[in-house]
């Protein structure tokens, strides 16, 4: 059973956005992001995969990979790529630059980045965390408030969060697990750091965020935030109210039949995954005792601007009341 | 309703699946690519082709439906009512495990064997590896085309971040192997090799040195142990990407990408559609999942008060009258987006390849009647098919 949340979802240090690729993990990343810049946090969202979708979903072109770029007051986004996070690593922990320099070009170092298991993520999680920690030398003040982590798909994803914890056990003697414990502890204190998870109500993406809930509180024990569910269809109308109309056929005007027709049979396809949605949203609730926020299907022609600010409006109200609503229930 | 797109050369992907004897359906997460793979597949067999699909990690009603629903399931003859389905087989690899699967398979004694799945480093870090469960699904097709069992195998490729992984696993598998660096780690960790590098070449000294500090003597010995064993596992790797790498550029290969008509999907796609003319394949087709389409394409909206009246009617409520109609106008909106995106699309694509547009339905299709329902929207239905 998960822990109930204590605190406020952008009191934490660190946000992990994991779900099926496709459901909208980015998307929910930036509405957090904006969220959270709009309540006051200074915020970076941390891209994974490296494709720059969130710069370019906040209009911006995507940035040098490891480099924070902003995209709105108190909010920056920042594409992690775990070998050059690496080269990033070593500058600081390697004193000499001819030194560091010698490294970065021997053949054997670029073999053993690409080759050596794990380290790719483990860096990932490392520069993560590192951003999380990381206090801005001119203010003395924290670089970021928030860090949200826009993790990969779920296989991956899973790949990353258990890296840490493996390296640990693998190398407990040595710096690497001296610091692996490091991002264990950040990862796994409910206080700094919250995963949520992302889904569809759809079966193939509620059956991973399903597994995920399992081997996110039984075999990694990280503190889960919420579960936001994403394209939710939430009709006016249902199958019986359609299957009431007369037939298009009784139309005199065949332009008009036609026409009928394709409005019912618009309403059907919204009817019906609704119901599909309603069937899901059950499953979700039954098995993944986690504060849940939906956020329902766009209907517009483009996802644009306009369709981010009513999204963020949709997640405001959700996680205002539900942040409220924690907040007695912890102090009762 | 027929698509919207208009299919160019409509006999296109009947050819496709008629004329190729590999077929690889790529794309990015959540976008169908198991459900497309698997209706192609049964048109192939209806076809009358010897036809198997290899699924990765298939919804359990449609691993049911293809009867492959217990866990790397070999090649099962599809059935349906105890009747065999055309000539229809299909079997799931098993995502996980794939590096032991690797192991068992290629180690060269028992007694390698057990060393490596033994061995503290592979064990906590054998998820890690890279690639290894596109490469397990590249070798698997490899078996299947040499096995010469089948006229077509539809392949259905592993979730991964960028499509592309898929084509360049067995190049990166060589990459770790590459016996000419990995010469360097395999030698006993002691042994008078490292000694004399690390005094030979200052910068390989200075990096062993970290090296050490970082992981520990003894987990090092370890990592040289587990390189040692692997190596010895993977004698014949060279040759063997070679077939695969060929088997991928073969003019009986053919991919087709299966994408959505969203934004961010479309822009992987152009990605993947540039990567693939780089590396030499071939793309014949694409499929779109989830198209909205507007009523003719017309690109007039069709205001709610014209719907109102005809609603009201066939005997809908004021209320209900409203509703419908302004569902309409959104689902209108979400069709002229789609068609724009699409058309953009198709304006990137280098070569003229058939684009097909399946409809958003309704229910999850899980059925071999629900990937028939597809067929409609893939192939020209009206025309008999042809077997020749």
């Amino acid at each position: 059973m998960a822990k109930p949340i204590r605190s406020d979802l952008f009191d934490r240090r660190l946000l992990v956005n994991v779900g099926k690729g496709g459901v909208g993990k980015t998307t929910v990343s930036c509405l957090l992001g904006l969220l959270a810049a709009q309540r006051g946090k200074k915020t970076l969202i941390a891209e994974v995969d490296g494709a720059g979708r969130a710069a370019r979903l906040l209009g911006a072109q995507p940035g040098e990979v490891g480099m924070a770029q902003t995209v709105r007051p108190l909010l920056s986004v920042m594409s992690v790529e775990g070998s050059a996070a690496l080269a990033e690593y070593l500058q600081i922990i390697l004193p000499v630059k001819r030194v560091i320099q010698a490294v970065l070009a021997s053949r054997i170092y670029q073999y053993f980045v690409a080759a050596a298991p794990g380290l790719k993520e483990l860096m990932t999680i490392g520069k993560i965390w590192y951003e999380a920690e990381r206090i801005d030398d001119a203010s003395g003040e924290r670089s970021w408030d928030l860090v949200i982590l826009d993790a990969p798909a779920t296989g991956h994803s899973m790949q990353y969060l258990s890296m840490p914890r493996a390296a640990h056990e693998v190398f407990r003697s040595g710096l690497v697990g001296r610091e692996s414990q490091r991002l264990v502890d950040l990862l796994s204190d409910p206080l700094r750091t919250a995963v949520n998870l992302i889904t569809t109500a759809e079966e193939m993406p509620v059956n991973e965020a399903i597994e995920m809930y399992g081997r996110l509180t039984e075999d990694l024990q990280m503190p889960l935030g919420y579960l936001f569910i994403n394209r939710v269809h939430r009709a006016e109308f249902d199958e019986d109210a359609i299957a009431q109309l007369g037939d298009p056929a009784r139309l005199a005007d065949p332009k008009d039949r036609a026409l009928a027709a394709e409005v019912i049979r618009r309403a059907r396809e919204e009817a019906g995954w609704t119901a599909i949605n309603a069937s899901y949203l059950q499953k979700l609730r039954d098995c993944v005792p986690l504060p849940a926020v939906e956020l329902p299907y766009v209907y517009a022609e483009e996802f644009g601007v306009e369709q981010v600010r009513d999204l963020v409006a949709v997640m405001d109200v959700a996680l205002g009341a539900s942040g409220r609503r924690s907040g007695k229930h912890a102090r009762a | 309703m027929r698509p919207v797109v208009e299919v160019e050369n409509m006999r296109g992907l009947d050819d496709i699946i008629g004329k190729h004897k590999v077929i690889i359906c790529a794309g990015s997460g959540g976008v169908g690519k198991t459900t497309t793979a698997a209706s192609l597949a049964l048109r192939a067999a209806l076809m009358g082709r010897r036809t198997i699909v290899m699924t990765i990690d298939p919804a359990k009603r449609l691993a049911n439906a293809l009867g492959v629903d217990a866990l790397g399931s070999a090649s099962t003859e599809v059935t349906a009512d105890g009747a065999p389905v055309g000539l229809l087989s299909a079997m799931m690899l098993d995502q996980k495990g794939a590096w032991d699967d690797l192991v068992e398979r290629h180690a060269p004694s028992e007694e390698v064997r057990n060393r490596i799945l033994a061995n503290h480093f592979y064990q906590h870090l054998s998820q890690s590896f890279a690639g290894s469960q596109e490469y397990m699904a590249i070798e698997q097709l490899c078996e299947l085309h040499a096995s010469g069992k089948y006229d077509l195998i539809v392949v259905d490729t592993p979730p991964t971040r960028h499509a592309l992984d898929f084509l360049e696993a067995p190049q990166r598998i060589a990459d770790f192997l590459d016996r000419s660096v990995v010469k360097w780690f395999v030698r006993p960790y002691f042994s008078a090799g490292w000694a004399t590098m690390r005094l030979v070449n200052r910068t390989v000294g200075f990096l062993f040195r970290r090296l050490e500090d970082a992981t520990g003597v003894s987990a090092l010995s370890q990592v040289s142990e587990f390189f040692s064993d692997m190596s010895g596992l993977f004698e014949n790797f060279e040759p063997r990407v070679r077939r695969v790498d060929e088997l991928l550029r073969a003019r009986e290969t053919a991919f087709v990408l299966v994408a959505s008509p969203e934004e961010q999907v479309l822009g992987e796609a152009e990605y993947f559609l540039q990567k693939i003319d780089e590396l030499g394949m071939s793309l014949r087709a694409v499929v779109l999942n989830r198209v909205h389409s507007e009523v003719d394409g017309s690109r007039k909206a069709i205001g709610a008060e014209k719907l109102k009246p005809l609603l009201r009617h066939l005997g809908a409520s004021d209320d209900l009258a409203r509703v419908l109609a302004a569902n309409f106008e959104v689902y209108e909106s979400l069709g002229r987006g789609d068609t724009l995106r699409i058309e953009a699309f198709r304006r990137q694509l280098k070569r003229q390849v058939p684009v097909a547009a399946v409809p958003n339905f309704t229910s999850d299709v899980h059925s071999l009647a629900g990937l028939r329902s597809m067929h409609p929207y893939l192939f020209n239905e009206e025309g008999s098919v042809s077997l020749n």
